[in-house]
């Protein structure tokens, strides 16, 4: 599979909503406060409002992720974003991420598949793609590299 | 990004349902009637009964939405669904395949994502999908 980046993404994130244990799993929504975005193609910021991951941990002790967020390009447009995730590791690298501490992204499978959708003619392109995900789960917000699949 | 091969799927489709113009755009369904996949860790058939929902969207790109059934060579049924986008203009068919099972020996499944490098032959589509790594 080739890929090439398509930018790196951080967010920021507010105080989580603990929903809690739901028929599915365990539910919380986690809002994000802003953050920013840069690559080759595209720069800009998260917008606040409207961004958030709703976060799902299940029965296997996996982790789905499902975050959308609002994107604003340095030059005005707004870039719609959603993707889908999956975060798991052994329980102690877990654990050490949920006390927030910084830990080694290559000792947990954190990836995610984002899409995109934008009205604007310059960013067109990023209707028609592809992209997938590695995250690193900071203290003070996830780092997503994300690449276009080609 | 790392990956690695995880099976190559065959879908065998039959005529297409024409829902034709609806306002989410142009609407096909492919039911699948069968099919086969193939990797180092799992090989099977598909089973009839599912379906690509294909969305014809104004810049000219397909959105695809499918769902069947995998049924292993030693008896799993698997649940895959995929999104992805169809740009014949540009030669791009991707497509996010997801995985479901509760048979134990292909939990591995439920864990993971992959993409889907599509190709459109003579006897049907065929999707090469990579796990990433």
């Amino acid at each position: 599979m080739n890929t090439r980046l398509l930018m790196t993404l951080r967010v920021t994130v507010a105080a989580p909503q603990n929903i809690g244990a739901v028929p599915h799993g365990t539910r919380r929504t986690v809002p994000l406060s802003g953050g920013s975005f840069e690559g080759p193609r595209l720069r800009g910021t998260v917008l606040p409002g409207g961004s958030a991951d709703w976060l799902l941990l299940r029965a296997d002790g996996v982790l789905e992720l499902d975050l959308r967020a609002t994107l604003r390009t340095d030059d005005g447009a707004l870039v719609s974003m959603r993707s889908f995730g999956l975060r798991h590791g052994p329980p102690e690298v877990i654990a050490a991420v949920a006390r927030g501490e910084a830990v080694d992204p290559a000792t947990y499978y954190f990836r995610t598949t984002p899409r995109f959708e934008t009205a604007h003619p310059a960013y067109a392109f990023l209707n028609r793609l592809v992209a997938v995900a590695s995250g690193d789960r900071r203290p003070e917000g996830p780092i997503y590299t994300i690449h276009e699949v080609l | 990004m790392n990956s690695r091969p995880l099976m190559l799927l065959r879908l065998d489709t039959s005529t297409a349902q024409e829902i034709g113009s609806t306002p989410r755009g142009a609407r096909s369904i492919f039911p699948v009637a069968g099919g086969s996949f193939e990797g180092e860790r799992l090989r099977g058939k598909v089973l009839a009964g599912g379906g690509d929902w294909v969305t014809a969207k104004g810049d000219g790109t397909l959105e695809l939405d499918l769902r069947v059934t995998l049924e292993t060579d030693d008896g799993a049924l698997i649940h895959m669904t995929f999104t992805g986008v169809r740009d014949d203009a540009n030669h791009y068919f991707r497509t996010l395949p997801r995985f479901e099972t509760a048979a134990p020996q292909y939990a591995f499944l439920n864990r993971l994502l992959a993409v889907g490098i599509g190709n459109i032959r003579p006897e049907g589509p065929v999707h090469a999908i990579e796990e990433i790594l």
